[in-house]
């Protein structure tokens, strides 16, 4: 079982993961953070959050990523250094085989709809959202509801 | 005026499809494209194969900062009723579920609480008064 210790401490570690720009932690160096060995760490981690650790960072850094290359100005390489990868190559294969396309696509594709409306753009908001009529209004654009 | 759907926020669709279908054992009832999103549902199995459970995307902010939150303080974001909760709890265990809290009598209803790997605690319970 869970105990509620273990719970918070997987948490910890989930946001020690999450971590990007400032001083990216490897998945060794949050286990060690949160006292574990390192397999017993990934391997309670995948038990409770369905995914790996390194997984987890990975689709963190990619998810911001995505944000970055729509609501900012920085360049590709930039955004590869914010989100914590040293690797521009590395940034952008993991980026195109989770999203199907380059990081420059991506921009290309959907950064128009973002400064022509200041709003979320449609395809950002999961549908259910929209069939609730909500949540475009909540925030005023992309870069503010990235911030929350 | 009816209750037809309720939602789940999930962190990721697919890894939330494998564990509420392959594990919990609901059935895929709609998948539907819709940009970068799926309208996905399922029911149970137990019927009625007309209240569907959507698996929501937390790509909002608000909604993954909402589910972090309530994770973080041990809260089960929604429940769901079994007939022989023991039986449930082994079988889940048996396929590598993480329990919070393990089967537990707290009056009318026995309960217990789960990871379902997506960020979410789900409570169990079985009425048994």
């Amino acid at each position: 079982m869970l105990h509620k210790d273990l719970l918070h401490m997987l948490c910890l570690a989930r946001d020690k993961l999450r971590l990007m720009q400032d001083s990216p932690l490897s998945v060794q160096q949050v286990a060690d953070e949160v006292g574990m060995s390192l397999y017993h760490f990934i391997r309670l981690y995948k038990a409770v959050f369905g995914e790996t650790p390194n997984q987890y960072q990975i689709r963190m850094r990619l998810e911001k990523a995505k944000l970055l290359l729509v609501a900012s100005d920085l360049s590709i390489t930039d955004v590869c250094m914010e989100v914590g990868y040293s690797s521009l190559g590395t940034f952008s294969d993991l980026f195109s085989r989770r999203f199907g396309m380059a990081p420059s696509t991506y921009r290309e594709m959907f950064r128009p709809a973002v400064r022509v409306s200041d709003e979320v753009p449609r395809q950002f908001i999961p549908d259910c959202f929209s069939l609730m009529g909500g949540a475009p209004n909540l925030q005023s654009n992309i870069r503010e509801a990235s911030l929350i | 005026m009816k209750i037809k759907l309720n939602s789940i926020f999930v962190d990721d669709q697919s890894k939330g499809l494998k564990f509420y279908t392959e594990v919990l054992g609901f059935k895929l009832s709609k998948d539907i494209p819709m940009g970068e999103f799926r309208w996905l549902t399922v029911v149970s199995p137990e019927g009625p194969d007309d209240v569907e459970l959507v698996l929501e995307p937390n790509a909002n902010p608000a909604s993954s900062v909402f589910q972090d939150s309530l994770f973080k303080q041990g809260i089960p974001i929604t429940a769901f009723e079994v007939d022989d909760i023991q039986a449930e709890y082994e079988r889940l265990k048996g396929l590598g579920v993480m329990f919070t809290r393990e089967p537990m009598n707290v009056g009318v209803v026995t309960i217990a609480i789960l990871s379902d790997t997506c960020g979410n605690l789900i409570q169990l319970y079985e009425v048994t008064a």
